[in-house]
């Protein structure tokens, strides 16, 4: 009795979803969707990106929509799914997602989430031997380097570390030539940071004439630091890089400070350059420098910042991709004249996807983003550093 | 062997010691559960994460002093650790253990996305004290933190040690430990020994909570699995049912923990430890101090 | 329609992952092993196809030979204890096939291109499927085809003497052994059998999701593996079906409308539901089991709660 009602509830959960997503197509409307982490530890990625999304499209709804291959105007609508950061879930939301009207999708916030999911893409467009999914995804947060390249179905707006830390190290030699050597850190069971430093941060600073002296792993959930900073202690570096997220950021500036470890320039990972390093250890953070696709210079980017922020959610260098991924959306959509019909779905989808793969530049809050041909983009950054209760831009390159 | 490797080896052990005794609390914790109920309560780690959290909350809230943030996150934990008891335990049938196995597992579950969704899995701050204070011995330094973590963690202990032992609650714990039938018949009602047995694991796994994020200084919800885990491993080794085997099995795993992150490296470090604990399980099934007085 | 072809792929890829610890669980032992035989099987047939070139189908079976020999080999040791030193002992098992894989790294060169276990960037481009122009379509009936294979030669087992066998050790192993059954062999049978289940599970999920990692295979997913027989029911292989339907279909899928409230649901209906149907959603017994062992009562629970440890 019981179990069929609980069985009987399931499935109807299940087909009554489906069917209100595609009632929902009177007025003309476009759907983009997002998903990714909205709930779990890592959830704040997703809540951030879902209200940076929501306050872009409403933004560009008030100011008339987008125009369609008839020169009609039409809404955007969308929603955001949680994936909970795991990859069997990720795959089932973007099958969802495809299944329904939308026309593209913004996610997901992983790097674990994005991998596979990239893999379940088609990898090249009109090879018919391979039956992957056929579906643009515009990627605003996952970063690991080198993603995109999986699929050609897949874009992103994340910024390219390579770049940035080839920049940042640059920039510590030309400020700081009596600087030599460098210790890095590294969260080596996360695939983020464990591939920033040996691929990204270790490659930048040996290039810019830095010698790595010493490196320290640790895990993602590890609560003592005292072994790792003991090392850091003995090889003296001038800099140390640390490539890992806020919690186990905090715990290890805490050991170095303990351990009266004072490097002259201390150098964190993109992701840390959160309110979450802020309010898990503001004072030990104080002059972490971080290299950063978003910060509020201008008046446009602090009028997004606000915008978002009214949506419940915080500007950081990952939601201001979500911003920017609806505005290039937007343009790509007036530009590709989509029919935006239940029956050019595919086509739509296809035009977009060309659209996206033909950008070689697309405008961002600190300036043009330039999109690379195997679908990554190269962002305009500013380097940031913890001052007191937040991050304060301490140079921007490109001024 | 040369001076720093000989450094370096002592210094882990002495952190890895002081560290243990986190270990060791939650180890007491489970212990206790299962001496009384017979039952794996898998949301343990869990509840004392929570706990933790409550004096988090309160010392955001009206900024508490550390003393009253550890009180707090102590009581919290055994507050939810008796929610626990009711949710998992109280109504699920005592034959068939993998009911509240289960049961338990959800509850993890639970508690664990609560304080996710109340905190939006953002990293605090927790207060400690004699943070900067380290004593040096030589070149191996003692945390005045760790230390402190350390005194409490034996306070605690002997608490219990009391409790059990020189209180009347004590020996109701204990005789329902043992034969919980015959305890019952001499009038001793279970329900209330075991809700008891909950609050006071709880108030423990709090206090580990509570110290284990004092000596980070940080606290995150992804601290929860590895409690229970290092727990669970600190049981076994020191032998089901035994206090005393608890509190040494804590103590070797953080020292072993940090003597192979010393030997071996971090990404190799787990798999010792878990090696450790296979040969100890298979060579000595009952672990350091396993013997007959646990079981009936 | 792909999405639910999806969604059916994940609920088979499950439903093996909870068979494996059924088979176990009817032997009255927790493994928390699932996970890590799982992991084993993940690696193992991804590194045959996508290295070596290798058909799926072969690669799969060799995957669940793989694992079910090596849950042999750790089964002796490890069943010699039993109840919560058994959960531990094979959880630091699951854990350390975890921590082997993390540590791996062993890529070869196909088509300029590196392929193969990177260590903790996981394993990447296990496109089987769609590089050989499966439709998502083909490759649910394929996985259904397996479950169902796997489900009726389980049926057909519980419904035989090795079943009544199982069962036997796992009610109570002192009467079994005085019966003349050898709990070793039955225990480390059923561990192997387990094993060879979560193999083929494991490697069906490396190609279904083409990028598999070390984080995936933790105590979480090995939780998973207990939760789903324990909620089905240990009675019949349908109950695992049950379980992994109910929380695979309705909590995971059926309740993605709610958002973020949905993963405080989770945990609190898997409460709910152990409080008011402690034995599972199918019970504990099948039907005729209950009448194959008529005499059971209240007589036993002494006995019973005396071995839980």
């Amino acid at each position: 009795m019981k179990l069929k009602s609980l069985l009987a509830a399931g499935l109807l959960g299940v087909s009554t979803l489906a069917l209100a997503t595609a009632a929902a197509a009177q007025d003309k409307t476009i759907r983009i969707v997002g998903f990714g982490a909205s709930s779990g530890v890592v959830g704040i990625f997703g809540q951030n990106s879902s209200a940076a999304m929501q306050a872009a499209f409403e933004k560009i709804n008030e100011a008339g929509g987008v125009t369609l291959a008839d020169g009609s105007q039409a809404k955007i609508v969308t929603e955001y799914y949680d994936d909970r950061c795991n990859a069997e879930e990720g795959i089932s939301v973007l099958r969802r997602i495809a299944s329904t009207d939308a026309l593209v999708a913004i996610g997901p916030t992983c790097s674990n989430v994005a991998e596979p999911l990239f893999g379940i893409l088609q990898a090249k467009v009109d090879d018919g031997g391979d039956t992957g999914l056929q579906f643009p995804v515009f990627t605003d947060v996952a970063i690991k380097g080198g993603l995109a390249g999986i699929s050609e179905w897949v874009f992103r707006n994340t910024p390219s570390e390579a770049t940035m830390y080839d920049s940042l190290f640059a920039w510590i030699r030309q400020t700081h030539p009596e600087l030599k050597t460098i210790y890095g850190g590294v969260e080596e069971d996360f695939a983020h940071s464990r591939f920033t430093w040996y691929e990204v941060m270790k490659k930048a600073a040996e290039a810019n004439g830095f010698e790595v002296v010493g490196e320290a792993q640790w895990l993602l959930s590890d609560t003592n630091f005292s072994n790792q900073a003991r090392g850091m202690r003995r090889a003296e570096p001038n800099v140390v890089a640390i490539s890992a997220h806020p919690f186990t950021t905090c715990g290890m500036l805490r050991e170095m400070a303990r351990q009266k470890i004072e490097p002259e320039v201390l150098v964190g990972l993109t992701s840390s350059s959160s309110l979450e390093t802020i309010s898990g250890c503001a004072a030990e953070a104080q002059g972490l420098t971080i290299p950063t696709s978003f910060a509020p210079v201008n008046q446009e980017a602090i009028e997004a910042a606000e915008a978002v922020v009214a949506k419940g959610g915080q500007m950081d260098l990952h939601s201001a991709s979500a911003w920017e991924n609806a505005f290039i959306l937007r343009d790509v959509i007036n530009a590709a004249g989509i029919e935006g019909t239940a029956e050019s779905l595919e086509e739509d989808r296809r035009k977009i996807r060309d659209a996206l793969a033909q950008l070689t530049e697309a405008p961002g809050l600190l300036g043009q983003n330039k999109r690379m041909p195997d679908g990554e983009a190269v962002k305009p950054y500013v380097f940031v550093h913890a001052k007191d209760k937040g991050w304060e831009v301490l140079h921007e390159p490109s001024s | 062997m040369d001076y720093f490797f000989i450094i370096d080896f002592l210094q882990s052990l002495v952190d890895g010691l002081l560290f243990g005794t986190t270990y060791a609390l939650i180890g007491i914790g489970f212990t206790l559960i299962f001496g009384v109920m017979r039952k794996l309560n898998l949301a343990y780690g869990a509840a004392a994460l929570a706990g933790t959290y409550i004096g988090v909350a309160a010392s955001l809230a009206f900024d508490a002093p550390p003393p009253l943030v550890f009180l707090l996150s102590a009581l919290g934990s055994g507050v939810i650790g008796i929610l626990v008891y009711y949710c998992c335990f109280r109504f699920t049938p005592t034959h068939y253990p993998m009911a509240s196995l289960l049961a338990s597992v959800g509850m993890l579950l639970f508690i664990d996305e609560v304080v996710i969704h109340a905190s939006h899995g953002m990293p605090f701050p927790y207060p400690s004290v004699f943070r900067d204070a380290t004593i040096e011995l030589g070149d191996v330094w003692i945390r005045g933190d760790l230390l402190f973590v350390f005194g409490i963690c034996v306070v605690a202990m002997a608490v219990l040690f009391w409790l059990l032992y020189r209180t009347p609650l004590g020996l109701a714990t204990r005789a329902v430990s043992q034969q919980p039938r015959a305890a019952a018949l001499c009038g001793i009602d279970p329900t209330r020994v075991n809700l008891l047995t909950f609050g006071i694991a709880g108030i423990l796994g709090g206090i580990a909570g509570a110290m284990t994020a004092a000596a980070v200084g940080v606290i995150s919800p992804i601290i929860a699995m590895g409690l229970t885990v290092k727990g669970l491993i600190a049981v076994v080794i020191g032998g089901l049912g035994s206090i005393p085997g608890a509190i040494i099995g804590g103590l070797l795993v953080g020292a072993a923990e940090n003597v192979f992150l010393l030997l071996r490296g971090v990404t190799e470090r787990d798999i010792y430890v878990m090696l450790l604990l296979f040969l100890f399980l298979t060579l000595r099934p009952g672990g350091l101090f396993g013997s007959s007085a646990g079981r009936d | 329609m792909d999405f639910y072809f999806g969604l059916a792929q994940i609920i088979g890829v499950h439903t093996l992952l909870g068979l494996s610890a059924y088979v176990v669980l009817l032997t009255g032992q927790v493994s928390m092993a699932q996970a890590g035989f799982y992991a084993i099987g993940a690696y193992t047939p991804g590194a045959m196809t996508a290295m070596f070139g290798l058909h799926i189908l072969p690669a799969i079976v060799i995957a669940g030979l793989v694992s079910a020999g090596i849950a042999c080999i750790v089964g002796f040791p490890a069943l010699r204890v039993k109840g919560l030193m058994l959960v531990v002992a094979t959880l630091a098992f699951g854990e350390m096939v975890r921590l082997f894989f993390f540590n791996l790294t062993w890529q070869v060169e196909r088509n300029g291109e590196l392929v193969g276990p990177n260590g903790a960037e996981g394993f990447r481009a296990i496109r089987y499927f769609p590089q050989n122009g499966w439709e998502v379509w083909h490759v649910t009936v394929f996985i259904w085809i397996v479950v169902a294979v796997v489900m009726a030669a389980l049926w057909w087992m519980d419904r035989s003497r090795a079943g009544a066998v199982l069962r036997a050790v796992g009610h109570d192993e002192i009467a079994a052994q005085s019966i003349g059954l050898n709990l070793t062999a039955v225990k480390v049978g059923a561990m192997t059998a387990g094993g060879f289940i979560a193999g083929l599970g494991g490697g069906i999920y490396a190609h279904t999701v083409t990028h598999i990692e070390h984080g995936v295979f933790g105590v979480l997913l090995a939780t998973f593996a207990i939760a789903y027989p324990i909620l089905g029911g240990l009675g019949t292989v349908f109950g695992t079906l049950i379980a992994v339907l109910f929380i695979q279909g309705f909590l995971i899928e059926g309740l993605r409308f709610m958002g973020d409230w949905r993963s405080l649901l989770f945990g609190a209906l898997i409460v709910l539901a152990m409080n008011l149907r402690p034995t599972g959603l199918l019970g504990e017994h099948a039907p005729r089991m209950k009448h194959l062992l008529g005499l059971r009562g209240r007589k036993t629970e002494t006995l019973e709660s005396k071995e839980a440890n």
